[in-house]
């Protein structure tokens, strides 16, 4: 009998102690609450990754939009940028769009 | 003009009384396009200009082939529910592939691909510039939906 390995893919957080383990690889990228970026909904990063992870705050009003993501003081925040030492990535939040009926 | 806000048409929700077009959320493709901050949504625009490809949404466009392609990424994961006074359509989080490299883009249009005339459900703003580098660029849909409606 051949054992089969499971490839995992390891993530950890460059703000907080927080880590994570997905199976295989190309898996979606995973998010935490993180502690460390003011409790903003923040990715992981690849385990060894040198990297820095930060919020951005909504450069708009934020004109009654419906769920928009905020910080621990209420700051809407409209995106989390990664910085690599080859790249960047971002991951936006958006609000909904929305449509209300008053009875 | 801009983008200001996230938003539906009027129109759109008017095809729900007198379908012109059968938007299917759960059924259909449905694709998320990117777009600079040239576009001008309008909610009072018809439901044949609320569309891929059409009105304010014709060009504009920020795509990069093999990443973001032109024409957008499909959702996935799609949920239609509704209870406590709203009903919402979500989707997992859209991904681009990893070495996407797409400058100052300020939202999305949320799109039925399956149809020809490609009308839209809703266009949400991604509150200012965004860009990625040889990196993966995502759509987190908010906690509310990608689109709600609320009735009170």
């Amino acid at each position: 009998m051949i054992p089969l390995l499971r490839a995992q893919t390891r993530w950890e957080c460059p703000n907080c102690p927080a880590t994570h383990v997905t199976a295989g690889t190309g898996a979606q990228l995973p998010f935490h609450e993180c502690p460390g970026l003011r409790g903003i909904l923040a990715p992981y990063v690849e385990a060894g990754t040198r990297c820095k992870v930060e919020a951005r705050d909504r450069e708009d009003y934020a004109a009654g939009e419906l769920g928009l993501r905020t910080d621990q003081d209420g700051r809407p925040v409209m995106s989390v940028v990664t910085t690599r030492d080859d790249g960047q990535d971002c991951a936006v939040f958006p609000a909904a769009a929305s449509a209300q009926q008053e009875g | 003009m801009a983008w200001a806000t996230s938003n539906i048409s009027a129109a759109m929700v008017s095809n729900f009384f007198a379908p012109a077009a059968a938007l299917t959320y759960t059924g259909d493709t449905v694709n998320v396009a990117l777009y600079n901050n040239s576009v001008t949504p309008n909610k009072n625009d018809t439901f044949a200009n609320n569309a891929y490809a059409a009105g304010t949404w014709a060009g504009n466009e920020i795509s990069q082939a093999g990443q973001w392609a032109a024409g957008g990424v499909a959702l996935a994961s799609k949920t239609n529910t509704f209870g406590s006074g709203t009903a919402q359509i979500g989707a997992a989080n859209t991904a681009s592939g990893n070495n996407a490299t797409l400058t100052a883009v300020f939202g999305c249009l949320v799109y039925d691909n399956t149809l020809a005339a490609k009308n839209a459900f809703c266009w949400n703003y991604f509150g200012g510039s965004q860009s990625v580098t040889a990196g993966t660029f995502t759509v987190v849909w908010s906690g509310s939906g990608i689109l709600q409606f609320t009735i009170t």
